[in-house]
Formats: C-alpha cells, structure tokens, sequence
C-alpha cells in the first residue's frame, strides 16, 4: 500500500472532520476517498473515525495517530525539497544577504572568516537592501541577512545590535571641514547625498526625521546606491554626504556630528524557523566580528533611550 | 455585467480588461503604503453594488481600538433585543478606569452616565473607560455571539481594553505604557508584545471589517433605528488625520473609527458622496518604526481609501465588441 497518500487523506479528513471538503481539498471524490481510509485502518488495525450521519470525529487511537501521521508527512516534504535543492546544486550553500555599501576589504574578512568556521559550507553572498533582504527571508529565498535597523522584523530572529555613528563627509576645502566636528544645523541650505530610501526605508526616514530635528532640512536629497558616486557629488561640491566613516579617500574629509545625533544600527536576522541553525549562527558570529574588527561597528548595549511626549491622537488606544 | 447582445469572448476580455485595471489601483494603493514606510491592509467595498477592491484582504490584522465597532454592534443588537436599557445610568469610579488619552479615561472623578452616552464616548474619541464599562454590560460572550451571527468567521475580540493595557506592561516589562514607549526601540521589545500579534490579540481582516460597517450601513448589523444611532456616532467620530485627511471636499461624509497601538495605525469606516455612492473602508497599517508621531503613516490610511474609493466609483469599462 502507498502509506504516504493514504495517511494525506488521513491527516486532510482528520482536519476537516467532513469527508466532502477533505475530498475537495485532496482533489479527488468522496467514495474514493472514503475506501482508502477504510483500507488504511483495515491496515493499522484501528478504527481512526466514529461517523454517525451527522458528523466525524476522531477516535482516541485516531488522534494519537494523527500526530505522527503529520511527522511523517511533513519529513516526506522535507525529503523532497532536500532533493529538489539538491539537484540545482543549492545543498550546502548558504544564501546570505549584505548591503552594498560594505567595502571589499570588508567582504572578503567576512568570506573568509565564515570559511575558517564553516568550511564545508558554501556561502551565496548577495549584495542585497534591507527591504529585499526582509522580503526574500520571508519567501525562504535567503537563510540570513544583515539588516538596517528599523525594519520589519516579526517572525524573525536578531544576532547581536551593532551601531556605527553618521558623519558628515565633506570637501576638504569646505570652511566647515577646519573643525573638528560639525552641528547638524551647520549643513543647512545644501543637499544631501544618501543611501537610496528603496533599500531601507526605516532608517531613511529615520535619518531624515532626525536631520530635520536638528537644524537641517536639505532642500534636496540625491540618492546614492555606491558610496563612490556619493564622494563623487561631494567632491564637486554639489552636495554634503552623510555617512559612517568611510575609508580615507583624497579631496574630502568626514567629520563626526556634535552629540552623536545619528546613529547606523544593522545586526544579522534571520527566520526563526530556519533549517540552517549551525550555518546561521556561524555566520551571524563571523559578521558580528568582522563589522566589530574592520568596519568601525560597536555592539550596542541597548537602544538609545527615547523621550516620547504623548499625544492623544496616537496615545493607547485611540 | 452581462448585455444580452455581448459574446461571451467580449464579456471574457472585458473582464480581463477591468481586472487589470483594479490590479493597476491596487499597485497604486501598495505604492502609497510604501512612500509612507508602511505594510497596507486594505479593503473597500461599494456597500450598495458589493464591488470590492482589496490588498491583503483577507491577513489577519491586529484590531486595537477598531475592537470597540463589534462592541457597538453588540450593544445595540442588545438594546434592540430589549435585553439593555440604553438610557441605564452608569458610574464610573476613577479607581476601576481603564487607562487612556481622552474622555472618562482622562477625568478625575466620579461620573455617572448612560449606556448610550457611554457608546458615543466610546466611538467618538475612543473613550477606554467607557469602552470596558461597555464590555463589561455586553460581556465578552455576546461580543462572540455577534460575530458569528453576522458571519466575522476571522474576527475575535479576546479582552478588554484594560486586559490589553496590562498585557502591554507585562510583555515589556514595564511599570506604566510611558517607559514603554521609552523602551520601545530596544532589540525584542515589540516582538514581545502579544498585543502587536494579531494570532494573540483581538483581530479581524480588512475585507470582514469592511463588510461589518458595510451591515451597518444597509441596516443589517441591527435593526435600523440602532443602525441609524451607530452611523451617527460614526460620523461624529473626532480625528481628522487619518481616513477623513483622504477626503478634503466639503460634501462628502466621511465616518469611521480609528485604532492604534505602537506601530499600528487604523480606520475602517464609510465615505459618502452626494450622488448616493457609499463605500465602506478598511485600512490597517504597520510600520516598522517605533515612533508615536508619523504623520505619513496616518495620512496614507486617507490616501489609500480614496484610491480604493475613486476605483470603485470609476464606471465600469464598456466592452466595444465587434462589429458594434
């Protein structure tokens, strides 16, 4: 007998209690149907429904059955989508996701630390945007990420918060480069260049909320996917960049902010029911250490604290 | 739908036609919530012809003050049913008042009001206190008993809003909804918190709130004098910056409640236009950032609705078929 087909009509009556809608759910007729759950208990010996003209119920051994019957088919999916990953050549490889404003000294620390960790593993690094990242953890398209924060995070699970503070990447012959630091307020009147909001929206309007706070509202913002093309409108003079510190480059300078009023926050996510355990958390540690070591990333003890002034429109409740 | 003249071919590729231009409103209506850096949920229903438009009509939301709509509706199932009297004075002690920004929640002292007066509190400002003096004279049985009666097969209301208040400080581990606000933006904090999760929390879909203030406005949530006494409070609901900020002309009605929790954002209700046309609206937003003022936040809740409203109130597309 094929065991499988038989317990998926099992487990679909079991959870209908209705022979009709099972039979719909399964694609196939009711006697069918029907015949086969008779023949499945002639098989294990047991009677696994009470049906009475008016309903089905489960027996005892029926319900305990159905536990196992679950087990067994959901191991079966499992079975098949190994072998599915298997044939287009994807098992062992993790599919991990990276913003694309990591330097390649940065890129290569993380392969290689990853390598030393978890050397049969293949690691898939794609230059991804926290939007995408969370998007593609959803669909199962990524094991692991690591995201900008804010950013939707439900249903996944976080490595460690690390922050790395904004600064202000000038022209070098910019009066305001002389100083040691710049007031976010002293930026006013020029535009900005930034990380495109398409690719992480919460810290975008995080950012410019926050910029607005303090002093500056840039008449225009220039949305830069490479940190290069935003050094490029920097060096031109046609806009102001703000940026974690980049590695030094000729004919600018960056500057940190007066009071740290910008703050980078990324940590690594993943599915809280991903199949992958050892290779995340492998990965989590490797870019945990290497942003710490090679891209100027702090752990954060805990959020910045807030101060948050109710307001009867947005209070509890409303 | 069907002229006895069209094919059916014509009728086929006309369908297709009007499909695709309601996947173009809903790609608008997704774009919206986007710009505004929150995930939509929404569902607009012409309440007279039952066409519909939607975007993840039917995922199960997190309710937050919208829980007090199936309250309303079971209030005055009961007022109608003769159960409750509706001029029945109430009071309210300080001491039992459940937590909140406006009305009762807000006052100090005792206050004895009506069962009526309580339910305009309740929809008009989102009263708390008057809501669960509310819930407490309905009970939390009959809240289930409407719901099933009218068909809400996804919509639970599981407590107070005084049980929701305190499940809120127990998840965050806080003494009073100030330091959580404060906390908010810590790693774990709003995973935490049942009340932001809609499988543990009261919750519905857009396209079953959109069909309940649909009931209310054909009269068939209750009978029509109680029908005729919820769409009065609907209308004189007070909040400006969400629904109604979709619809800045001066004839039109529109009537709702809102909702809101930290990072969520509601309204469902009914917009109302001089030529007849009613539309009732659901939207239910999420955002990921943990900020109490987001004025785009609310302001797509307006805009998303009269993108739903304006899809439904463009005639439907005339099939030319051949040879006509």
């Amino acid at each position: 007998m094929n065991l499988v087909a038989h317990l998926q009509c099992f487990v679909a009556v079991a959870e209908e209690l209705h022979f009709g809608r099972a039979a719909e759910r399964l694609g196939m007729a009711q006697p069918p149907l029907s015949q086969r759950i008779q023949r499945l208990e002639r098989e294990l010996g047991v009677r696994l429904f009470e049906r009475s003209s008016r309903r089905v119920e489960l027996t005892v051994p029926g319900r305990l059955l159905l536990d196992e019957a679950r087990e067994i088919l959901a191991r079966v999916d499992r079975i098949r989508s190994l072998a599915d990953r298997a044939r287009r050549g994807e098992l062992g490889a993790l599919r991990a996701g990276v913003a694309a404003d990591l330097t390649g000294a940065v890129v290569a620390a993380l392969i290689a630390e990853f390598r030393e960790r978890c050397p049969e593993v293949r690691l898939d690094l794609r230059e991804i945007g926290t939007a995408e990242q969370i998007r593609a953890l959803a669909e199962g398209a990524l094991d692991v990420g690591v995201v900008r924060h804010p950013c939707e995070v439900r249903d996944l699970c976080l490595g460690p918060m690390l922050g790395q503070p904004v600064g202000v990447l000038l022209p070098s012959g910019d009066p305001l480069a002389a100083a040691p630091e710049v007031h976010l307020a002293d930026l006013a009147g020029r535009d900005l260049a930034l990380f495109p909001r398409e690719e992480s929206p919460g810290p975008y309007d995080e950012l410019l909320a926050a910029c607005r706070r303090h002093g500056y509202d840039p008449p225009a913002v220039h949305e830069a996917r490479q940190p290069q093309f935003a050094v490029g409108l920097v060096l031109a003079g046609s806009a102001v960049a703000l940026t974690p510190r980049p590695p030094d480059a000729s004919g600018v300078t960056w500057l940190p902010l007066v009071g740290e009023p910008l703050l980078l926050r990324v940590s690594c996510a993943w599915r809280r029911d991903s199949e992958r355990e050892h290779a995340v958390s492998e990965f989590t540690s490797a870019a945990t250490a290497v942003l710490c070591a090679k891209a100027g990333m702090t752990p954060l003890p805990s959020a910045p604290p807030r101060r948050v002034v109710p307001r009867p429109a947005s209070g509890f409740l409303a | 739908m069907s002229g006895p003249e069209r094919g059916k071919g014509a009728a086929r590729a006309g369908r297709g036609r009007a499909k695709e231009r309601m996947d173009g409103d809903v790609e608008r209506i997704e774009a919206a919530f986007r710009d505004a850096g929150v995930t939509g949920y929404l569902h607009a229903l012409d309440v007279d012809s039952g066409r519909e438009i939607g975007l993840r009509s039917d995922e199960p939301v997190v309710l937050a003050s919208v829980f007090k709509v199936p309250l309303l509706v079971t209030f005055f199932r009961h007022v109608a049913a003769g159960r409750l009297d509706p001029a029945a004075q109430v009071t309210l002690r300080p001491e039992d008042r459940c937590a909140g920004p406006t009305g009762v929640s807000a006052l100090q002292d005792e206050v004895r009001m009506s069962l009526r007066d309580l339910a305009c509190m309740m929809i008009t400002i989102s009263d708390n206190a008057a809501a669960d003096a509310l819930f407490a004279a309905v009970g939390l049985d009959a809240i289930d008993a409407t719901v099933a009666e009218l068909g809400l097969r996804a919509t639970r209301v599981v407590g107070t809003g005084r049980d929701l208040h305190e499940a809120m400080l127990a998840d965050g581990g806080v003494r009073d909804l100030g330091e959580l606000w404060a906390r908010l933006a810590e790693p774990g904090v709003l995973e935490r918190l049942r009340a932001l999760d809609p499988m543990r929390t009261s919750r519905s879909t857009p396209r079953e709130m959109a069909r309940l203030m649909a009931m209310i406005w054909r009269d068939e949530a209750a009978p029509p004098a109680e029908c005729a006494q919820m769409r009065r409070f609907f209308g004189l609901q007070v909040w400006p910056h969400r629904l109604s900020s979709g619809f800045p002309y001066d004839d039109v009605r529109v009537s709702g409640k809102t909702g809101t929790l930290p990072t969520i954002r509601n309204e469902i209700g009914v917009v109302e236009y001089p030529d007849g046309g009613r539309y009732a609206v659901a939207v239910f937003t999420r955002s990921p950032l943990p900020a109490a003022v987001l004025p785009q936040a609310d302001a797509v809740i307006g805009t998303s609705a009269r993108l739903a409203v304006e899809a439904l109130r463009r005639p439907r597309q005339r099939v030319v078929h051949a040879g006509a």
